[in-house]
């Protein structure tokens, strides 16, 4: 506990030298602006600045990026509740309650309690991150290869067959992408796969050219293809100011929320949609019954202040699993494991001894990022609602010069770029059919390393696929796969019956 | 996350042309599928003390994608894909848009190496924008808004360029040795 202490302390120190605590200001900035503006998500962001691991040192980069990662979803709920098209995912549900009350002149309120219900889960959630982590990576020593496995099995089946309306979709999401992963040098035995004699697929297909051919460009096309004539509208803006009845109405929310979103943060259940629509329900389920008519009629400001706290909890517990483990359960945290492996660390149990000093300024300038971005976005939200008037052809078209950077600069090959385009127009069918796009990402970044664990496992069981039963850890965690893929049928069997 | 969650068994009311377009993607998931066992067909499978060889996985997921592209064709061909949320934006798409948004992007693949960073995604901004511009019905422009759109496609290209070839060493290429075009 006391060593937790100091070594948040030694945290804080770095964190808040003059150069680190600019990064994060850049990062949150950066990051509120894009939550705000359509088109542009946090991962994508942070996949079109990779390029700057070759110059930046690794702890400002990853406070950067972090604050990249944070801001978004502050920046994202204000789009939510002023103009009726949802920027992020994490903040659909938070538009439900947001915009009907900014409709009804209470924007003010609904931003207010959206940035200081963040705030207060967010620092909750660091808190939890900064005493379990610790404990978690030292469990996390005892697993090996099967055990690996396991857990990336148990990744892919919730990442796919959880979310999305269709396991079916999210599955053939999955396989394409670790069929993605699969081209180039194999690890083990140096075979050459799915090159088909280009030269340029010899080192692997990038994740950035992924994300950034599916979210970026795909965003792009489709929005030239079908929404060029879908109008938004912006709600009037009124002063960000909370009554002392909303005060008392959104802290219980706040709260409970937290403790909603973060487990589901922890598990690789893919983000933060399900923790939003949960916490949504229960404040429904719970409100009084005067307040209760506000839901979908004029707004009710729980419906706001608990997606908004469960979205920055379980966007905050994602790092455990991706510092911890080293496995990723969300887009933009897949993005973040790619930036440690440009510096040549690996997430995962021995990160928190060999790179102690990295991590624990990285946990420490997330609760620096939660004070910061509650100042960028309480005070200055007039300033973000202004690049809401950027015009839709000019930003679009901007976004397209600033994927060039990130994929050009990664190995300049103007190939990666005819590569990008084709992955772009992968993605308007990806998007106008359904097919989620998490499982693609995760499958292409965690594909190798379950492969690899694969086979460490099997020769472990000296060629036997039984070790997996054998070893008490990973036989539990098979079960969960199993239970995870079956207990929802089994459920819609019944409700059927 | 389903915004108009349908059951099971009730697959949406599509059109003709959604329903090719799903048919065609089961058909297309089918034929990856075909391209990945044709691929791992040609892998060695020895697989020495790992017990699996550097073909199981490929295997793996050329027979997935398999199932996949015949259980979605088959959806497709039986009243549409499942548990649809229905697509945001308009019914039927905009190619014409389209087409010059992706003809922006493809000639800055082909340029940039020939007429440098600056120059290629300022054409691909210029290009892009017409695109945008016409999905929204406003026509193309005229000599005014081209040049307009030409200065602001320069006026984001360049600083782009210097601030990430001068202070973060990413490589991008320039017309010129200068460094600054």
């Amino acid at each position: 506990m006391m060593d937790t202490l100091n070594l948040l302390m030694g945290g804080f120190a770095t964190a808040l030298s003059p150069v680190n605590l600019l990064w994060a200001l850049a990062g949150c900035a950066l990051g509120t602006a894009i939550g705000v503006l359509p088109g542009l998500g946090p991962a994508v962001t942070v996949a079109m600045l990779l390029p700057i691991t070759g110059q930046v040192e690794p702890t400002a980069s990853m406070i950067f990026f972090a604050g990249i990662y944070y801001g978004a979803m502050y920046g994202g709920s204000t789009t939510s509740i002023l103009l009726n098209t949802p920027g992020e995912t994490g903040s659909m549900v938070t538009a439900l309650e947001g915009f009907k009350m900014a409709k009804s002149g209470r924007a003010g309120a609904a931003l207010a309690t959206a940035a200081i219900g963040s705030f207060v889960a967010g620092t909750i959630a660091t808190v939890l991150v900064t005493l379990f982590a610790p404990i978690v990576a030292e469990y996390a020593v005892l697993l090996g290869p099967p055990e690996y496995f396991c857990l990336m099995l148990l990744a892919f089946t919730t990442v796919s067959a959880v979310l999305g309306g269709s396991t079916l979709r999210g599955m053939t999401a999955l396989f394409l992408g670790l069929g993605m992963g699969l081209v180039g040098i194999d690890q083990i035995t140096g075979q050459v796969r799915y090159t088909g004699g280009v030269l340029e697929f010899m080192d692997g297909i990038e994740v950035v050219l992924v994300a950034v051919g599916l979210f970026a460009i795909g965003e792009t096309l489709y929005n030239a293809l079908y929404e060029g004539r879908v109008v938004s509208s912006l709600n009037k803006m009124t002063r960000v100011h909370m009554t002392r009845l909303e005060w008392r109405r959104s802290w219980p929310a706040w709260l409970r929320a937290t403790f909603i979103g973060f487990p589901f943060g922890t598990i690789p259940a893919g983000g933060s949609e399900i923790p939003t629509f949960l916490s949504y329900a229960t404040e429904r389920k719970l409100a009084d019954p005067e307040h209760k008519k506000e839901f979908g009629t004029t707004g009710a400001i729980e419906g706001v202040a608990g997606p908004e706290a469960a979205n920055n909890a379980a966007i905050t517990a994602t790092l455990i699993p991706l510092l911890t483990l080293g496995i990723p359960t969300s887009v933009t945290t897949a993005i973040l494991l790619n930036a440690f492996q440009n510096y040549g660390i690996q997430p995962g149990p021995q990160l928190f001894e060999n790179s102690s000093g990295l991590v624990w300024a990285l946990i420490a300038s997330l609760y620096i990022g939660n004070i910061m971005l509650l100042v960028l976005n309480l005070p200055l939200v007039g300033l973000w609602v202004k690049l809401l008037q950027i015009p839709r052809a000019p930003l679009y078209a901007g976004i397209l010069i600033f994927a060039t950077v990130g994929v050009y600069g990664m190995r300049q090959s103007a190939f990666d770029l005819f590569l990008m385009l084709g992955l772009g127009i992968v993605g308007v069918c990806m998007r106008r059919y359904d097919f989620p796009m998490a499982p693609a990402i995760v499958g292409l970044i965690l594909g190798p390393y379950a492969e690899a664990h694969l086979r460490n496992a099997v020769s472990i069981g000296e060629g036997s696929f039984t070790v997996f039963f054998e070893r008490p850890m990973s036989a539990v965690l098979l079960t969960i796969v199993a239970l995870v893929l079956v207990t929802p049928r089994l459920l819609a069997w019944r409700r059927r019956a | 996350m389903n915004q108009s969650p349908v059951d099971e068994e009730q697959p949406l009311l599509l059109t003709k042309g959604q329903r090719l377009g799903q048919a065609a993607l089961g058909l297309g998931v089918l034929g990856v599928a075909v391209v990945m066992a044709v691929g791992a067909a040609q892998l060695p499978s020895d697989a020495g003390y790992a017990g699996v060889g550097a073909d199981f996985l490929p295997w793996v997921v050329a027979l997935a994608l398999g199932i996949c592209g015949l259980m979605l064709t088959r959806q497709a061909l039986s009243g549409g894909f499942r548990n649809m949320a229905l697509p945001s934006g308009a019914v039927h798409g905009d190619w014409m848009a389209v087409a010059w948004v992706a003809g922006g992007v493809a000639a800055n693949a082909a340029l940039i190496e020939t007429i440098g960073f600056i120059l290629s995604c300022a054409l691909c901004f210029v290009l892009a924008v017409r695109g945008l511009r016409l999905s929204e019905g406003k026509g193309g422009g005229n000599l005014k808004t081209l040049l307009r759109d030409v200065v602001i496609g320069l006026c984001i290209s360049a600083p782009v360029f210097w601030l990430f070839t001068k202070f973060l060493a990413v490589n991008l290429p320039g017309l010129t040795q200068t460094g600054w075009l």
